[in-house]
């Protein structure tokens, strides 16, 4: 579904990305650990061009995203993306920020949208909230807010940049809920994170990212369980 | 005490009622007011024109010659005094113009719209990036998301120095005496001159122009809290 050919990215001076290769199926959950500046997150960005890659090929079902003449607009409607900071729009209440995109992209009429955000709003528990700004919720709820926002455009792939990073503990939680939950309706997932315990649960390909290259996949058992290289060794005893 | 009273009695009616003189800081602050309220209107558009034009980047990072033409214009703008920009409008580019009040809302305008478009430059600026990121995600293009988020936030956050340069602005007019046009200072001075008392109309003038942009601050923070309500918590 996805496939990254010698994927490169230099910022100035910094070469973050030395040459990624991988292929993400169809109802795959990758997730991707690492130490921070190992290039995870760029990694991810690159995937819907959110950051565009220095050199290297990347294609989303048959489309080489990375040519100039693909409308990368259109691709983007078909991967959702969640951030570590949420991004809700905070000029807009939560309905508006679930609806804006599919009606704006003429993918949904407004009152077929709202029925549908009201649906995928219950799904996570937060119906009540459709009028309230972002400002009004808690971080969990904002993050909730998000996952939904990206579903409302019934994306192929989400893609998840450390979704839990900026929660307060007590709400990783719920968020991870929501996610396992989407995990289940066979949603392809790449998730950059750093809970190790979603990574064994959720993810069926573990990929351990250093130095700007996927220096290690496995299942998570294996990975877990088995680690080859030294670095995953080091970084396991370190974070588990 | 009943002379100095007497006295006080005399110089106001000197500065304001007999002639009927009142109406002559009318009709000056109506010039004021008209240049003022023009020139600012002008003032936004051109500022939001090149605040555009000067976040134009190519895909590469580079400047692009949009950039270049609005920092060359800001430059210019804001090195030179208003009065000298003024009075080139008036003798020089329009120097067969019959329209004084027109020339002055030009230069007053052009003026402007080179601190409004520093102005809205940061504004939107000041707009976290995520809010773009996040819609370039969906699918939006810049500019959809340009509209329907990132431009209603910058708003918000452009609002106070936006208020601040409309006070500024409206202050600014009261150099248009030197194209001899009668504002509400050239009024005052003017009278001033005639009465040989110049305490009555300077004062007059100052209170006139103090309540004026009194107004124009209250009008403002009522908007701003306005706009304030997607913040609320």
């Amino acid at each position: 579904m996805i496939i990254v050919k010698d994927l490169h990215k230099t910022f100035e001076n910094n070469h973050v990305l030395r040459g990624v290769n991988y292929h993400v199926h169809q109802g795959e959950k990758i997730v991707v650990i690492g130490p921070s500046g190992s290039g995870k997150s760029t990694f991810l960005r690159c995937l819907n061009l959110l950051e565009t890659p220095t050199s290297g090929e990347i294609w989303f079902d048959g489309i080489n995203i990375t040519d100039p003449k693909t409308d990368i607009d259109k691709v983007r409607e078909h991967m959702g993306m969640v951030f570590q900071n949420f991004n809700l729009f905070n000029n807009l209440t939560i309905m508006q920020n679930i609806t804006l995109a599919p009606v704006k992209l003429k993918v949904m009429g407004k009152e077929e949208a709202g029925e549908n955000a009201l649906k995928l709003l219950e799904r996570v528990g937060l119906k009540e909230k459709a009028d309230a700004y972002p400002s009004q919720l808690s971080g969990g709820q904002k993050q909730r807010v998000a996952i939904v926002r990206s579903l409302a455009m019934s994306p192929r792939v989400m893609l998840f940049d450390e979704p839990t990073s900026a929660l307060d503990p007590e709400m990783v939680g719920e968020v991870l809920d929501v996610m396992k939950g989407l995990a289940d309706t066979g949603m392809t997932m790449v998730v950059v994170t750093h809970e190790m315990g979603f990574a064994r649960e959720v993810g069926t390909k573990v990929l351990f990212m250093d130095e700007g290259i996927i220096m290690e996949e496995n299942t998570p058992q294996e990975f877990f369980s088995n680690p080859k290289s030294q670095r995953l060794q080091d970084f396991l005893s370190k974070v588990l | 005490m009943q002379a100095w009273f007497e006295k006080t009695a005399k110089m106001f009616d000197a500065a304001f009622i007999s002639g009927d003189r009142w109406k002559l800081y009318l009709s000056g602050l109506g010039v004021t007011l008209e240049v003022a309220f023009f020139a600012a209107i002008l003032g936004m558009i051109i500022g939001t024109i090149l605040a555009f034009m000067k976040l134009s980047v190519r895909r590469n990072g580079k400047k692009t010659i949009l950039t270049v033409i609005a920092n060359i214009y800001i430059d210019v703008i804001r090195g030179t005094p208003s009065v000298l920009q003024l009075m080139i409008m008036w003798f020089i580019i329009f120097s067969n113009a019959k329209n004084g009040v027109l020339v002055a809302i030009l230069s007053f305008g052009v003026n402007s719209g080179a601190y409004v478009a520093e102005i809205v430059r940061a504004g939107i600026l000041a707009v976290d990036k995520g809010q773009m990121e996040a819609g370039r995600a969906l699918g939006l293009s810049k500019t959809q998301t340009m509209i329907s988020v990132i431009i209603p936030q910058a708003v918000k956050n452009v609002l106070p120095p936006i208020g601040n340069e409309f006070i500024v602005l409206l202050k600014e007019t009261a150099i248009v005496g030197y194209v001899s046009l009668t504002d509400l200072t050239r009024a005052a001075n003017q009278i001033a001159s005639r009465t040989y008392e110049p305490f009555m109309p300077l004062i007059g003038a100052a209170v006139i122009y103090f309540v004026v942009i009194k107004i124009l601050t209250i009008l403002l923070g009522i908007l701003e809290r306005r706009l304030r309500k997607s913040d609320n918590r």
